[in-house]
């Protein structure tokens, strides 16, 4: 091996250690027992350092904790249901009729700017709207609001997969008669299978681990996990290990999903 | 046959009918709040020129526009650099795809996970009894102000990078996996120098995956304050307040909502500015 090689590998075991020493952390934290939580020395190493404890995992499974990740699954799985279709037929649009009135491609980056907008800047808005319609802090307000915030993703996902998919396909469907919902549902969605399944995960993932809407248009009845950790740090004593505890359970979905979607990650971001 | 005339119009109608729901509303009302100031009680008052007025005389304002440009700018070079440095090491030095494709898994993780969780990690580990100091204290070293006032900005940009860093490796990766293995033959048969064979063959492709990536952090990094909600509350004192954070302050904590409806449009109309750029780049190709 030459020496270039072996520096390479110590930078990339570096870097290694870098991103799963905060990983590590979270987890040991969320065995732990309260009081083992922040010591000098610090205790590193289950079984030798400290005694495994499920004192934090207790703690979600006898309180509303466990309901947070139930509110959590129903406002991601009904927003990204109800996204889907709508974002489907945009998409067919802004790939099979670039020229057409609102599916041309300044209707396209209207869209794209949506994508970009920042939530901080148009919060207190929709605070203030599902307040008016007496909906604040209910299911419809963040479910209707992860909808709208999901479309643009949904939409720039799935325009890349309609891409993919050759005209000439259609072509003949076309020439035979067929109207645009029998094309997309007899020839192009058929094709997309697994690309659905992605934009379904990813644009579900994006809600799963969305934080600023829930924390403000929730707080009392709807309470997603994401918007509990926060509630865990008032009161006397920072419930530490419990935060590590939701961060682990919520860690999951997002992990599975990196494994299954690996593949069609990058879509998030190119679009293709 | 009857063919039904058919209008590609209504393939939008449903994606337009759900966000111009939500966003006309939200529109309308940052215009309106902007241009009228209503105290309790109170008549609307023509507020605009006053919001104009205040915004460009506003120091802390500036402040906060300079700690964002320094939160984002030093983030997005550090994220860059170093996800471009971690993704040519692992098609170099890891010939093993099995054992490349489990290191580049573990290496994304981060990102696949919630601010909220990536916050309150970083929350253990900086907080000041929290992990960081225990080692360091344990080793006989003096424990350091993670999130002091002269230190919290970085520590910030710091759980940033442990989360982020992912996005630029995966995008710079896929380009470099993209480059012909024949170009590098070559290149070692020409006896080209490292360096060289980087800007000749290397840069040239995975160029426009740093530059959409650098794009992506620096916009993702502008709108999300996540972390500094959950991490410093934009402090201590002023520290980590940037734009994103003030208007929330301005929004929920002083409640002067003609002045957050006016700084909130300024900022949106600078995001639509942002997204024309990465628009620009991304359909140059």
């Amino acid at each position: 091996m030459r020496s270039s090689h072996i520096l390479g590998l110590i930078g990339l075991a570096i870097f290694g250690v870098f991103i799963l020493g905060p990983l590590y952390i979270t987890i040991i934290t969320a065995i732990k027992n309260i009081n083992d939580v922040f010591t000098i020395p610090p205790k590193l190493i289950p079984y030798a350092d400290f005694q495994p404890s499920s004192e934090a995992f207790d703690f979600i499974f006898n309180t509303r904790g466990k309901y947070t990740f139930v509110t959590s699954l129903i406002v991601a799985s009904t927003a990204t249901a109800i996204a889907l279709i709508p974002s489907l037929l945009a998409a067919y649009g802004f790939s099979r009729y670039p020229k057409a009135a609102m599916n041309d491609e300044r209707s396209f980056f209207t869209m794209l700017t949506l994508r970009m907008v920042p939530p901080f800047a148009v919060v207190l808005p929709i605070f203030l709207y599902w307040n008016q319609l007496g909906l604040f802090d209910t299911y419809p307000s963040l479910i209707w609001t992860y909808t709208v915030f999901s479309i643009p993703l949904a939409v720039w996902l799935l325009k890349g997969f309609v891409d993919d998919v050759s005209p000439s396909i259609e072509d003949a469907a076309k020439v035979d008669g067929y109207g645009f919902l029998d094309r997309l549902r007899r020839y192009i969605i058929p094709i997309l299978g697994p690309a659905l399944a992605a934009t379904i995960a990813l644009v579900w993932l994006f809600l799963w681990n969305e934080f600023l809407f829930a924390l403000k248009l929730g707080g009392s009845r709807i309470v997603t996990y994401t918007a509990y950790l926060p509630q865990l740090r008032v009161g006397q004593r920072v419930q530490w290990n419990v935060l590590g505890a939701i961060g682990v359970l919520g860690a999951i979905p997002p992990l599975i999903i990196l494994i299954l979607f690996r593949k069609y990650l990058i879509r998030v971001y190119l679009g293709r | 046959m009857p063919k039904k005339t058919f209008s590609p119009i209504f393939l939008q109608i449903p994606v337009t009918a759900i966000i111009w729901s939500l966003v006309g509303f939200v529109l309308v009302w940052l215009i309106y709040s902007f241009l009228y100031s209503t105290s309790p009680g109170g008549q609307p008052t023509f507020a605009a020129l006053n919001n104009l007025i205040t915004m460009f005389s506003d120091s802390r304002l500036f402040n906060a526009v300079l700690r964002t440009i320094y939160y984002a700018g030093v983030g997005t070079v550090i994220e860059v650099l170093l996800g471009m440095l971690v993704a040519l090491a692992l098609v170099n030095f890891i010939s093993n795809t099995t054992v490349r494709f489990v290191v580049l898994m573990i290496f994304l993780t981060p990102m696949a996970l919630s601010e909220a969780i990536a916050s309150h990690t970083w929350l253990m580990l900086l907080t000041p009894q929290g992990y960081l100091n225990s080692i360091l204290r344990s080793l006989g070293l003096p424990p350091v102000g993670w999130l002091s006032e002269s230190m919290a900005l970085t520590s910030l940009i710091l759980a940033d990078v442990w989360q982020w860093t992912s996005l630029p490796l995966l995008l710079i990766y896929a380009a470099r996996v993209s480059v012909p293995q024949e170009l590098y033959e070559m290149a070692s048969l020409e006896r080209l120098s490292a360096f060289k064979t980087f800007r000749v063959v290397t840069w040239p492709y995975i160029r426009n995956a740093v530059v959409v990536a650098a794009l992506l952090r620096f916009i993702f990094m502008y709108i999300t304050i996540d972390k500094i909600l959950l991490i410093t509350f934009g402090g201590p004192g002023f520290a980590t307040e940037t734009l994103g954070y003030y208007i929330w302050m301005q929004s929920f904590s002083y409640r002067n909502i003609s002045y957050a409806a006016t700084l909130s449009l300024a900022t949106l109309i600078g995001a639509t500015i942002v997204a024309y750029i990465f628009w620009r780049v991304m359909t140059r190709r």
